[in-house]
C-alpha cells in the first residue's frame, strides 16, 4: 500500500515532467515558426523540411502530454494549483500543436515557391509579423514556465499590432495584384502567410488567457482591440 | 493581479447554522477561536482540516454534544434558525431532536432493526403502534435500507453490515425529523461502496434538510458538499462554495492542504 506521502510525492514527480514535456513542446513550437519564416524568406526546401519533421515530433509530445495530463487526474484527483496546472496544459498543447500545423502550412507554401523562383520584392512586412509573433509565442511560453499572469494579460496589446500588420499585408498585398506586380496564385499565398502568422499570434493570447486563469484561478474577459485602443487614448 | 477574498458568506441570507465568534474550551486548552460562519438552508456544507482543527468540536457544539464533556466551554454565539443554542430555557434533548448527529462509528443499539427506529420516535412523539410501523417503514425507504432490511426487522441490527449499520442510523435520525443533520466522518469506516450508497442518500436527503458533513476526505467533501469550510488550529480559515474553494483557494494555507503540501 502506498502511503499518502508517496502518492504526493508521485503527483509532484507527474507534474515536475508535465512542466519539463511543456517546456520542450514550447520550444519546438517556436522553433518550428523560426524555421517556417527562415525558409519562407530564403526560399530554402531544406528547411521547410525540417518543419514538417518538426510538426511530427510537436504531434508526438502533444499526445504525450494529454496522456501524463490524463494520468495525472484520474490517479491523484489534484485540486487548486496543480489541477489548474494540469487543465491549463491539456487546453495549451492543442495551442501549440496548432501553431506547429501552421508553420507546416507556411513551409508548404515555401515548397510552392520553390524552383528558381525569387520573391517578387523584399519581403518586409511578413519577417517583421514574424519577429513579433515569435516574440508573443516567446512571452506566453515564458509566462507558463514563470506563473507570470501580469505578463500573459499584456499579449492582447501586441496582439493588436500584428492584427495591423496583416491587415497593411493584405492591402498591399491586394495592391501588387491589382498592378499585376505579382501573379494571383503568388499573391495569394503571401496573404495566406500573413493569416498563418495572425492566427499564431491569437493562439500566443489564448495561452496566456490560460496561463492567467492557471496563476490566479480567474478568466480574463476578452476585450475587443477597438475598446482597448479607446482605453488607451488620452 | 490580486484575486480578492470570497464573500460567499454574504451571499447566505437564510443560514439554518450560524455561529458568531463561537470559541470553545477543553479546560485551559482552546480548540474553537471565534468562527463565524453560516450554513446555507438545504445545503451540504462541508467541514475539512488536519486532526485537532476543531472541525468535530465545531460540529458537536451545534447539537450541544460538547455539554457531556468535562471542563468544556464556550463563548459567542450560536443559532439553529436563528434560535441560540445555548440561550436559557433551551433543553438539549428537543434541540437534538431538531438536530441529528451521525457518528463516525455506526452506533446501532443492541437490539431489533424495528426497535432501533421504533425507540426515538416513541420517546421523542410517543407514537401508538399502527403509526409506528409507517414511521419506521418511511424512515428506512428515505435512508434507502428498506429493500435491504424489510424480512429482517426483527433480527438484530448488530447483524447487518458496516454500511447498512451507518444507513440504519442515519434512517433513526429521519425518523424522528430533525431540521439539520450533522455527520461526523460518517464514512471513515465505510468501503466504496458503502460510501457510494451514503454519499447517494447525502444528496437525496438535503432536499429536505440542512447537513453538515466532517470528512477527512476531500475528495469526498468535493462530491457532497455545496460550500466547504478549512479550519486550521481551531480558526476558520477559508470558508467559499465547493467547487471554487477547490479550484482556486484564495488563502495559501487553504492551498496548502487541500493539495497535500502541508506540515
Amino acid at each position: 500500500m502506498t502511503s499518502k506521502a508517496d502518492q504526493r510525492k508521485a503527483l509532484a514527480e507527474g507534474l515536475d515532467r508535465l512542466n519539463e514535456n511543456m517546456a520542450t513542446l514550447a520550444e519546438l513550437s517556436e522553433l518550428a515558426i523560426r524555421k517556417a519564416v527562415d525558409g519562407l524568406v530564403r526560399l530554402d526546401a531544406a528547411v521547410a523540411d525540417e518543419v514538417f519533421m518538426l510538426d511530427q515530433e510537436i504531434y508526438a509530445l502533444q499526445v504525450e502530454i494529454e496522456k501524463t495530463c490524463v494520468d495525472l487526474l484520474a490517479l491523484h484527483a489534484p485540486v487548486a494549483r496543480d489541477l489548474r496546472m494540469i487543465t491549463t496544459s491539456l487546453k495549451i498543447t492543442t495551442d501549440f500543436d496548432r501553431i506547429g500545423r501552421y508553420a507546416k502550412d507556411i513551409s508548404e507554401i515555401t515548397l510552392q515557391f520553390r524552383g528558381g523562383e525569387t520573391h517578387f520584392k523584399k519581403l518586409v512586412s511578413i519577417p517583421r509579423m514574424a519577429d513579433l509573433t515569435i516574440e508573443m509565442v516567446d512571452s506566453a511560453i515564458n509566462a507558463f514556465l514563470e506563473r507570470d499572469d501580469v505578463s500573459a494579460a499584456k499579449l492582447p496589446e501586441t496582439d493588436d499590432s500584428v492584427d495591423s500588420l496583416h491587415d497593411q499585408v493584405f492591402r498591399e498585398i491586394v495592391t501588387y495584384m491589382m498592378d499585376s506586380s505579382v501573379t494571383i496564385e503568388a499573391g495569394a499565398q503571401y496573404i495566406l502567410v500573413s493569416r498563418y502568422l495572425e492566427r499564431i499570434a491569437d493562439h500566443a493570447v489564448n495561452i496566456g488567457e490560460r496561463v492567467v486563469y492557471m496563476v490566479t484561478g480567474e478568466r480574463p474577459p476578452r476585450i475587443r482591440a477597438a475598446d482597448r485602443a479607446k482605453d488607451k487614448a488620452p | 493581479m490580486t484575486v480578492p477574498p470570497p464573500t460567499v458568506s454574504e451571499d447566505i441570507l437564510d443560514p439554518a447554522v450560524e455561529s458568531r465568534g463561537l470559541s470553545v474550551w477543553y479546560g485551559r486548552k482552546q480548540a474553537i477561536r471565534r468562527v463565524d460562519l453560516k450554513m446555507a438552508r438545504h445545503d451540504v456544507t462541508a467541514i475539512i482540516g488536519p486532526s485537532g482543527c476543531g472541525k468535530s468540536t465545531y460540529l458537536r457544539s451545534i447539537n450541544r454534544m460538547n455539554d457531556t464533556i468535562l471542563g468544556c466551554r464556550m463563548e459567542g454565539e450560536l443559532r439553529v434558525d436563528g434560535e441560540d443554542v445555548y440561550g436559557p430555557g433551551v433543553d438539549p434533548v428537543l434541540l437534538r431532536r431538531k438536530v441529528g448527529l451521525i457518528f463516525q462509528k455506526p452506533n446501532p443499539f443492541p437490539k431489533s432493526v424495528y426497535k432501533n427506529l421504533a425507540f426515538g420516535v416513541q420517546l421523542h412523539y410517543r407514537a401508538s403502534p399502527s403509526d409506528l410501523d409507517g414511521v419506521v417503514e418511511a424512515a428506512l425507504r428515505q435512508a434507502n435500507l428498506w429493500d435491504e432490511v424489510k424480512d429482517r426487522l426483527d433480527d438484530s441490527a448488530l447483524g447487518l453490515s458496516g454500511g447498512q449499520q451507518q444507513r440504519l442510523c442515519i434512517a433513526r435520525a429521519l425518523a424522528i425529523e430533525p431540521e439539520v443533520l450533522l455527520m461526523d466522518e460518517p464514512c471513515s469506516a465505510l468501503d466504496p461502496v458503502a460510501t457510494a450508497k451514503i454519499e447517494d442518500l447525502i444528496f437525496e436527503l438535503k432536499k429536505e434538510m440542512t447537513i453538515v458533513i466532517v470528512t477527512h476526505n476531500m475528495q469526498q467533501a468535493a462530491r457532497v458538499a455545496d460550500y466547504t469550510a478549512f479550519m486550521y488550529l481551531g480558526r476558520l480559515v477559508e470558508f467559499d462554495r465547493t467547487r471554487d474553494l477547490f479550484e482556486k483557494p484564495h488563502e495559501e494555507l487553504t492551498e496548502n492542504y487541500i493539495t497535500g503540501r502541508f506540515g
